[in-house]
Formats: C-alpha cells, structure tokens, sequence
C-alpha cells in the first residue's frame, strides 16, 4: 500500500493557489520532498495533517481519505517541525509522556513508552532535566521524541538537521536511518539540505510552483546519461589527458584533479584503458568510478523554470518498511 | 589582510577561544567547528565587538577594537535575526549606510545597488516582519556590502535558503572573493564549503586546530589510515592479492559482495601499485575512489582526534 | 522465534490508542496536575480561606465563653451575639475577603497558560495530534477552572458543615435554607470569570510575567471604583448620589461580590460577629439587581472567550 496517495488535489488561499491539480503517490520507506521556498511542500503537509481543506482532490494517508478521517488521522502521524516546540515548564520525560497522552495514549503506557523514545533518541540522561535548559541538538531529538512516542506509522520531519553542527548533524541523520528502515516507520523528510537528503531518503519527491515537477529513486535522478567516468589524479596532468583523448576518449577539464572522461565498452574495460594512459604518461590515479551528478545538481536541473517536467517513475519501491 | 596573534578571549571562567594565530586574506575562507568552539567569539573579535583578553586582532596592520577606521573596512553578517520588524527591507538597508556616513542621496543609490545585487530589488519594499528566512539572509548580506568593505564576515549565512538559493549565495560570495574581498565564512554543512573554497580554519573547544588549504591539511593528515573503496565483482580474488601486499593494513568486504575496503598507511604506494594489479596481474577492479578525501572525513579526523 | 538476545533498538508502538475524542481532558487533567504541584498554591488556598478560619476561631470561642461556663450570665452574652449574626453575611464576607488572595491564585494557575504556550510554540505539539482548537481551549479553561473552584469551595463547605452543627438552634438553617447551593453558584460563576477572563489575557502575550501584570494591573485599576465608591458611600450616610450604587460593582472585585449579594439577597454586613439586623442606615452598598448583573458577567466570560479564540490560530502550525 502507498503511504500517500495525492490526486487532483488543489488548494487556495484566496486567490494564490498553493497546489495546483497536484498528483502523487509515495511508496513506504524513506522519501524525501524537495521544493525551492513557496514551492507549495508546507501546504502539502498542512493538507495531509487535515489542517487545510482542499478546494479539489483528495489526498490519502495509507489508505484514509485526509479530509474524512477528521482529527483521527494524525494519530498515525507524527510531526517534527522546523521550528522549536515544547511544553513549558516540564521536563523532558513528562513532556514527552503528555505528548503521548495526547495522541490517546494510556498514561501508564505513554510513560513507558516516552522512556523508551527518549533513550533511543539519545537523551537517556537528560531525560528528567527541564526541556528549557536544553541545547540546539537536544531540542532536535527531543522534537523527534515527542513526534515518535505514539508509534506513527507516518512521520514528517522538517529540517531535522537544522541548527545542528556537523557530529549533531551525523547523529540525527543515523537516527532518523535507523527508524525508516526496518522499523515499521514511513518518513517523509522536507529539508534544504540535498546532502542529508541524499543520506536518508531512497527516493524523492519534487514539487514546484504547486505541481509535481519530478520523482523517483535517487539512484535514477543522479544518473547520467552515457554513463561517464570520473577519473582523480593526483594532479592535473596535461599529458594523459591528451593521450586519452587520442584513444578516443572525450575528457572534460580538470575540477579538484578529477577529469571526467567518456569512453566506449564496459568500466572493466574503460579501466584498463586508463590505468595504460596513466602508466604510459605517468600520472598517478587516486580514483577511477562511474561518474554521478550530485543530488543537488539534479534538483537544480529538475527546477530549471521553463524546461517540461520529466517524471521519473521508479520501478521498484525501495526501502525496509514493511 | 586579517592578523590575529595570540589572540585569546575568555567570559569569566568560559573559554571562548584560546590563542589563535592566523592570518586570512583575500578570497574565500571557511571557519568551521563544533557548536562552542568558538566560531561566533572569533568573528566578534575580528568585527571588533570584543577587545581580546590578551593577544591582538589587527586589520591591514591596524588594531580592530574601538577603531572607526577599521570598521569603515569591515562588513559583518550575523547569525541572529533581529531587524526593525515593521521597517521595510530597502530603508533597513538604507538606513545602515546612512549610520556609516554616507550623504542622503548616496546611501539611496548604494541601498539599491547592493539590492540588486543580491537579489532583492523587486521585493525590497515589504516589511522584513513578513519576509521568508531566505530573503532575510540577503537583507543581512546586502547591509554588510552596502559600504563596500573589504572584508564581509558571514555567520551561517546559508541557513534556511532553499537549494536554489544556496547556489546563487554562495556564487555571489564567489564573485566577491574574484574582486579581491576577503570573505570569512561560517557553516555547519561541510558539503557546501567544500564547493566555496578549498581555504579552512578550523576551531575546536576554543583552539585553532588546522588552517589552511584543504589539499595541504589532507596531506599532513596521512599518519591515518587512508580507506580506499575498491569495487570488484570478484572482491574475495582482489582481496587475496591486496593482503600480501606489505602496506596494506586491514581489508573488510562490503556486506553486498560487490566492494571492499582497504585501508593503508601509505597511500601514494598503493595508489602506485594499482595499475600493476589492473594491467600485469588483470585482476577484476571496475573501480576504486578513497571516501577519505572530502571535508567531512577530513573534518571527523581532526576532531575526533 | 525468541532469541536469546533482545533487540532493543527503536521499536514501533502497537498498544492501545484512544479514539480522538474527549482529548481536552487530558490537557485539563495536565492542568490540575501541575497546579497541584505547586507550593505557592497551596499556601495561598491557605490564606484565602483566612476570614472562615478567623470565624471558626471567633465562633468557637464564643461558644465556649457560653455553653463552658454554664452560667446565666454567659448564655446571655452568647444570646445576645448570636441574634445579631446574619449567618448568609459571614459566607459574603468569606468570599469577598477571598478576592485579592484568589487574584494571585488566578495569576499563579493562568498567566502563562497560554502565553508561556506562546512563546515555546506548543500549540505546534498540540495541534500535530488528534486534537483540535477546541480542545485546546476547554482543556486550558477547565484546568484552571477546577483548581479555583475546589480552593474556593472546600472552606465554604467546611464552614458550612461547622455552623449547620453547631448552631442550627440560632437559626442556621432556617435563616437561609439554600445557601449552600446559592454559594456553589456563586463559586463556580466566580470560578469562570476568573478563568475565561486570564486566559483572554494570557494569550495575548507571549510571556506569562507579562500576561499577569496585566492582568493585575486590570484588577486595581478597575478595583479603584469599588474602593473609591465604598468610601463615598461610607461618608455619605446613606445619602449618596444614584451612580455610586452601580460604580461600586465596576471591577473585578465588584462584579463578583454584587453577584454573590444578588444570589443570596443581602446588603451585608460588618464583619465577624458584629452584625446588625434591621439597622439600614449603615449597610454597605445594596445589592444590584440579579438578572442584570448575571448577564454582565456571561457576557464578559463569552467575551474572554471568543477574543482567546481569535488569538489562537491554528493555520500556522507547519512552517
């Protein structure tokens, strides 16, 4: 089953249309939705919360229509949003515990539970300390915490990675990893930042002024045509770029020592051909690969105003969540 | 054009930062760490917020604290996102150069140039209360380049810019290091600086723990293992080969059986080796590349350390 | 199947889930917890019951000096007390001198209900549940209405039960056979004015210190007419222009106790033991009328009610 299903689905604010006849489907796993600012991702949220109501469409969340399900919905979802949320004056164990109370918990279970969470998200210690005092990588966890205590099968994060520096950064990408795959637990993850994207999710989604503008599997987006390699020496070396293209080969200028190079016949084969020219002109290789573009240069490409969206379809679902 | 020599400033009994020597010219450079490491003390040292407690922080050979004459050469982009909510974008700005000295007609005509510049002209006459946190950005990047410094410290300016927008930022600060500006620059996403500059300093619980060109940094580093991905489809038959070899420390096949990773101490002779195993010994490698050589790693090395 | 070994990494929660409704309970029931935890509160539910612990005192002694000594003289000096006590009075003044003690129990349990909620974004954590705006207000409203209901109603009751067994032969009962349940009324209007009323106030800011200077300064501001025309009154001698009447109900403090004289249909009286059937020339302020002042006060607290209502959007809780 998909977790969301989107079809036709418009929604205005008086007269700006935030999403416009906008259809898409994500399979479980981990799924990342990518769009520049205004591009109509928060108004997807808000609409499959149930705190928008469309003017068209409909929008379903692993079956139950967003619009008719009321309130019930968002027991199956757990949200952690961008910006710093909390309950004052509480600490992290019963804030976390009365979120789940709210979400319809039993006490007694939401207590167990709210321990649990907050030891998985890393705050075991801090746990009886007010969220108050908290860092800016412990109120990301405990924004996670509070979003996973009642066991949603749907979970949105937006900008988990925020605010973080580069170990926090690390930390919070393994954990929301760890959750989406295998565990029962669909993410949908809304960030700037292509990088961690690229970390997390299997796939994406694209939306642009209020439409799909692409989809797919990040493997199929970072794809290049022709399959090219990128060959890294240790330094630019004018020779063996000359002697390859006298093969036949067509190379690209030198960026950061890596040239990119096009060959004929299969990596095996391209390889050999290399290492040669390389021997022959005495360069020496620190990195021989099948060359991809960057999620991010795939997103630029894919948001490129006036070029016709080119949907990708993934073939296969990817992912652990059953 | 930025000195700092044995520069320290601690609050108290908190350290911010602790001796540092550098020196930052012109072009881009990186000023990475951990949150705490001191980042923001070093920027509002150099902006001359704060006189360190022992050492000196000098611009083109002039003390920075309490000189006008610095400041005038200064731009300074914070992190915090506090503006007169209720004023719009364009008399912020204006306002700003009217406060560095600038006539009523000039700041007009630099308020607009610098608008343009980074992108705000059109949408310049809103409120700032109702602008997104990407817009902001630019207003805070705008007022720091209206008096036309000669060096513009940025703190995360890419926070909250869409992709779109992260691209444009950092080739604008591209543009400005071509025109000779010194740009110092604080992120957290590794990936981005490394499409900024190859020029870091980094700071670790209040100590300058490496500065300089990336390349230069990775080098120095190579007392640590090196990690080299090797693809093969027969990984268990390359691996075979690679034990024997005397400067190759550990090889680990990757759970999928299409890869394994070696790891060696001496990386310019395994590197030097591998066309021997492809071309003499046709031994089935379809490709390796080291994961070793990006800022991240280079970054986790240096700090774990 | 089972392995020896537990995995104890993330695991999904499968338990029981209650369906969506009747989710403002749990947020009152957080409400009254919480208030229950606080130090400050229980001190002052203390001091606010001070004037039926003061006549408890008084009327305990009173009652020994009479029936203890068992002398003729004793009894009648009781006597004479006793005739003079206007039992439904003592309970006005129970909860007229509750009100400044109840301003800070209201500032205590509603000045960053919401404003506090404001200023860290709860709503955000609320909102992203099963649980509405609704919820969310009557949850707020009835953790604040309850602990004030309960502080204001244990000592009337336990008044109440003291006097009804002890001095029913001075007319206890028979003065005012339904003051019980006209106090309850009493209690619990005051109980939803002060909630509805701080609540307004508090979510038009986003600090609570700020919500409740306001407030404060809402009630002795307002409280100045009450004070000021009390006094004229007093001076007056009975001869006080027509508007003094109606300002003196102009306040916080005011507006409650005219409801409480309209329902139990009293002037009032001198405090303590001291007071005076029949003498009409010194009585305080007369009551208002009841439908008239009823309706000012639900219409204030429907007021209080749709402004909070207007305050909290909950549109903006993504992005």
């Amino acid at each position: 089953m998909n977790v969301v299903e989107v079809s036709h689905l418009t929604v205005q604010y008086g007269s700006f249309t935030a999403l416009n006849d906008f259809s898409c489907e994500i399979p479980e796993g981990c799924t990342g939705l990518l769009g520049p600012n205004g591009a109509g991702k928060t108004t997807l949220i808000k609409t499959l919360l149930g705190f928008v109501q469309p003017q068209s469409g409909t929008a379903r969340i692993l079956g139950d229509d967003v619009v008719s399900s009321g309130p019930s919905i968002r027991q199956k979802i757990g949200l952690m949003p961008e910006q710093d949320c909390h309950i004052p004056g509480m600490t992290a164990v019963s804030f976390v515990a009365y979120a789940g109370e709210l979400a319809g918990m039993p006490s007694a279970q939401a207590i167990r539970r709210a321990h649990e969470v907050l030891e998985h998200c890393g705050l075991g210690e801090a746990r009886y300390r007010n969220v108050e005092t908290y860092s800016t990588g412990m109120k990301q966890r405990i924004k996670l915490a509070q979003a996973l205590v009642h066991g949603p099968k749907v979970l949105f994060l937006d900008e988990p990675t925020n605010g973080l520096d580069p170990r926090g950064r690390e930390e919070m990408l393994d954990l929301i990893r760890s959750i989406s795959h295998g565990k029962g637990v669909n993410v949908l993850v809304s960030s700037h930042v292509l990088r961690d994207i690229e970390r997390v999710c299997d796939r994406v989604v694209v939306v642009m002024k209020g439409q799909l503008r692409a989809t797919g599997t990040i493997q199929e987006l970072k794809a290049i045509q022709g399959q090219p390699l990128d060959v890294e020496v240790r330094e630019p070396n004018n020779a063996f770029a000359s002697r390859l293209m006298e093969i036949g080969a067509v190379v690209g200028p030198p960026k950061n020592n890596i040239y990119r190079v096009q060959l004929a016949g299969d990596v095996r084969q391209a390889h050999i051909t290399v290492q040669a020219a390389a021997r022959a002109t005495n360069a020496q290789i620190r990195g021989f690969r099948v060359a991809e573009r960057s999620l991010e240069d795939a997103f630029l490409d894919a948001v490129q105003p006036g070029e016709p969206p080119h949907i990708l379809h993934a073939t296969t679902a990817t992912g652990g969540a059953q | 054009m930025i000195q700092l020599q044995n520069a320290s400033r601690w609050y108290g009994q908190v350290m911010g930062v602790n001796d540092v020597t550098c020196e930052i010219g012109p072009g881009v450079t990186a000023l990475l760490g951990m949150n705490g490491a001191g980042k923001s003390t070093l920027m509002r040292l150099i902006t001359g917020q704060m006189q360190p407690t022992t050492g000196s922080v000098m611009v083109d050979g002039e003390s920075v604290f309490g000189n006008p004459n610095v400041y005038r050469k200064l731009g300074y982009c914070p992190e915090i996102d506090d503006f007169y909510e209720h004023w719009s974008g364009r008399k912020f700005v204006t306002h700003l150069a009217r406060l560095t000295g600038f006539s009523a007609t000039e700041a007009k005509a630099r308020a607009e140039r610098v608008l343009a510049e980074v992108g705000m002209a059109d949408r310049a006459d809103k409120k700032i209360a109702g602008y997104s946190k990407g817009m902001r950005q630019r207003i805070k990047l705008a007022q720091a380049m209206v008096h036309d410094p000669q060096a513009i410290l940025l703190d995360e300016p890419l926070n909250g810019l869409d992709p779109v927008g992260r691209r444009e930022f950092i080739n604008l600060l591209g543009d400005l290091a071509n025109q000779g500006k010194t740009i110092l620059v604080s992120s957290h996403i590794l990936f981005e600086v490394e499409q900024m500059t190859r020029s870091i300093l980094l700071l670790n619980r209040g100590r300058l723990l490496a500065s300089g060109d990336l390349g230069v940094i990775r080098e120095l580093i190579d007392k640590y293992p090196h990690r080299v991905r090797v693809e093969s489809h027969e990984p268990r038959r390359v691996a075979e080969r690679l034990v024997s070899l005397p400067f190759v420390l550990k090889v680990e096949f990757d759970p999928r059986g299409d890869a394994l990773e070696v790891q060696t101490r001496e990386p310019g002779k395994f590197y030097d080796f591998i066309p021997q195993l492809v071309l003499d010994e046709n031994l089935p490698i379809e490709g390796f590349s080291s994961p070793d050589n990006n800022l991240e790693s280079i970054f986790g090395y240096l700090v774990e350390a | 199947m089972a392995s020896p070994i537990a995995d104890v990494s993330y695991r999904d929660y499968d338990g029981p889930l209650f369906a969506a409704r009747y989710r403002w309970w749990v947020i009152a029931k957080q409400g009254i917890l919480l208030a229950s935890k606080k130090r400050n509160l229980q001190v002052l539910s203390f001091v606010s019951a001070w004037y039926y612990l003061a006549m408890i005192i008084v009327l305990f002694f009173v009652n020994q000096g009479g029936s203890g000594g068992n002398s003729e003289a004793g009894n009648r000096i009781m006597e004479g007390i006793m005739k003079n006590v206007v039992w439904k009075d003592q309970f006005l003044h129970g909860f007229s001198f509750a009100q400044l003690p109840l301003l800070l129990v209201t500032l205590v349990l509603g000045a960053g209900a919401i404003a506090n909620d404001n200023r860290s974004r709860a709503l955000l954590v609320y909102l992203s549940r099963p649980c509405t705006k609704l919820d969310y207000l009557i949850g707020k409203f009835v953790g604040i209405f309850v602990p004030i209901f309960v502080i204001l109603a244990v000592p009337t009751i336990l008044f109440y039960g003291y006097c009804a067994l002890s001095f029913n032969q001075y007319g206890f009962l028979r003065d005012a056979p339904w003051l019980l349940p006209q106090m309850l009324v009493v209690i619990l209007m005051s109980a939803a004015f002060h909630s509805a009323l701080v609540l307004a106030v508090s979510s038009m800011f986003d600090q609570g210190r700020v919500a409740g200077a306001t407030y404060a300064a809402m009630y002795f501001i307002t409280n100045f007419f009450t004070v000021a025309m009390s006094i004229t009154w007093a001076t007056a001698d009975g001869k006080a222009p027509e508007p003094v009447k109606h300002l003196f109900y102009g306040s916080i403090d005011g507006l409650q106790i005219g409801f409480c004289k309209a329902i139990l249909d009293t002037r009032g009286s001198r405090p303590f033991v001291g007071g005076q059937r029949g003498a009409e020339a010194n009585l305080p302020v007369p009551a208002p009328p009841l439908l008239a002042i009823s309706l000012i006060l639900l219409a204030i607290i429907a007021g209080s009610a749709f402004l909070t209502w207007r305050r909290i959007r909950a549109v903006e809780v993504v992005g």
